[in-house]
């Protein structure tokens, strides 16, 4: 479970998160909608202590992360997966290696295991073959997956994706929103998603919220957003 | 640009926003998280990728050095001692100047380019999300092989430099071969040859400390990467020419 208290960040003048609140149950895939720039991003680096808050509680599993020491931080870190926008994937480093790094960096595995492991992950990614090749030769989507490989290789608990379905073709965009929800039924593990994408959104999500102007404008599920009467959601669905 | 007061405050804010990363350096260091495989892979590819340029500039520096004091020194009826001008030149100043110089410009900007565009593609967020330490996985490798490879550099410098004079001395100045080896051997003692390694670890840990903040630091997308990289290896060079005029000062006290 991940509880957000009272969370505000500003960054010089300008206010991102003005006192939001959230809770976002086990098990669930939670979405954060909003416009460009309303601190989507943001809200989701302070979920894992990426980014530190003015004032306010994150809490994972009821311990508060924001009074963490880096130290500690990087252990709770180490059991959830993040999807970064364009997968920030090493680009000294081949795909394998990079889906690789967290094993080798977390467990003791032998050679071959990884390799069992990393093979195993890549072909329920669809991404056979590509093993070899460097972050540099494969197309916006294919980073993607591979960003999200790397995310669940260690089998994450907490499972964040920022812009999952950002700069893809409309059917890539659904194919990786298919295979985030894949993943996420299959690892049980909570989900949270930004995206400004409403359609996929809607097809995988189990509750959505809308962020606005640095507070939570709307939160239901998905039903509950279709008939909502909420102008900013009415405002956001057109 | 702010006004005078905003400008002299952001300075000293940068200050010991760069003092607090080399403290976190050197407590990764100190807590023996140091990877190795890491290190020896950053001292290969910074140190290969500058030994030509070095050992070229080493070399023409040699002979010119030979060539100038040959000249001047046959004016006094002393071309013999030239081979320890150019061995105490070497030495002493030019074989730790120069080396440092061009490292900065050519690893020290590969450095300060490298992590400013792994700062920029969210790749440094990405290893603290994975719950590894960037500057322990990123910066400590690098910096300290700065440390290590700028001493090595300097070495192969000096050697190669010394051989570019010996080249000049024993073909133009007609100076017996064992003649000039003798006296470079005789003239160089081990204060002319450490006092210069000692300068030249600190010009290591410089350009290692600043290359490496302003890569780690670096925002902005590709235009930042530009400007980080440069102001890296434009602030390498002030703070290698600064630190050598204080350090020269300082060994010259106690060594005289
Ligand atoms: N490190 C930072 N320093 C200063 N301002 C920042 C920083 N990070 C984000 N911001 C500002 O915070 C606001 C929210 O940014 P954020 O990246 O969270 O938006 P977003 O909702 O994710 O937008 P997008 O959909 O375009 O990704 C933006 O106006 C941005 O300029
Ligand atoms: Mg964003």
């Amino acid at each position: 479970m991940i509880g957000i208290v009272n969370l505000c960040k500003r960054f010089g003048e300008q206010t991102v998160l003005d006192h939001v609140n959230l809770e976002i149950r086990p098990g669930e895939i939670f979405f954060i909608l909003g416009g460009s720039g309303s601190g989507k991003s943001v809200l989701l680096k302070h979920m894992l202590g990426l980014l530190r808050p003015d004032s306010g509680r994150v809490l994972i599993n009821d311990q508060d992360i924001t009074a963490m020491p880096e130290e500690q931080l990087l252990r709770v870190r180490a059991g959830a997966g993040y999807l970064f926008q364009d997968g920030a994937l090493y680009d000294f480093m081949n795909v394998f290696d990079n889906v690789a790094f967290p094993l080798r960096e977390h467990t003791r595995l032998p050679g071959a295991q990884i390799r069992e492991r990393v093979r195993e992950v890549l072909v329920s990614l669809d991404l056979k073959g590509v093993e070899n090749k460097m972050p540099a030769e494969l197309s916006g989507g294919m980073k993607k997956r591979v960003g999200l490989g790397r995310a669940i290789i260690l089998g994450a608990k907490i499972l964040f994706c920022d812009e999952p379905t950002s700069g893809l073709v409309p059917i890539r965009s659904r194919d990786i929103s298919d295979l985030i929800r894949q993943v996420a039924r299959r690892l049980n593990c909570t989900t949270v998603v930004t995206s400004h994408d409403m359609r996929n959104a809607f097809r995988i999500a189990d509750r959505l919220a809308l962020l606005q102007d640095g507070r939570i404008a709307a939160l239901g599920t998905r039903p509950e957003w279709e008939h909502s009467a909420n102008p900013a959601v009415q405002a956001f669905l057109q | 640009m702010g006004k005078l007061p905003d400008r002299i405050i952001a300075i000293f804010a940068e200050i010991g926003q760069a003092v607090y990363f080399l403290g976190e350096v050197l407590a990764c260091v100190t807590r023996g998280r140091i990877r190795w495989t890491q290190v020896l892979r950053q001292i290969y590819e910074q140190g290969a990728q500058s030994l030509v340029i070095v050992a070229l500039t080493a070399l023409a520096s040699g002979m010119v050095l030979a060539l100038q004091g040959y000249v001047a020194l046959a004016r006094f009826g002393a071309k013999e001692y030239v081979s320890s001008l150019v061995a105490l030149s070497l030495t002493r100043e030019l074989g730790p100047v120069f080396t440092a110089l061009i490292f900065s410009g050519k690893a020290g900007g590969r450095i300060a380019a490298e992590l400013g565009t792994m700062s920029v593609n969210d790749q440094i967020l990405g290893t603290r999300a994975m719950g590894v330490d960037p500057v322990e996985f990123l910066i400590v490798p690098r910096l300290l092989a700065c440390c290590a490879v700028v001493p090595l550099l300097t070495v192969i410098a000096e050697l190669v430099g010394i051989s570019g004079g010996y080249l000049i001395g024993v073909t133009q100045a007609h100076i017996p071969a064992g003649f000039y080896i003798s006296q470079t051997i005789k003239s160089v003692t081990y204060v002319d040859f450490f006092s210069g390694l000692i300068k030249v670890v600190f010009f290591g840990l410089i350009i290692g400390w600043t290359c490496c903040y302003q890569g780690y630091r670096t925002s902005g997308g590709s235009l930042g990467v530009g400007r980080y990289t440069t102001q890296a290896v434009a602030y390498s060079y002030i703070f290698v020419i600064l630190a050598n005029a204080g350090l020269t000062k300082l060994i010259l006290s106690v060594w005289g």
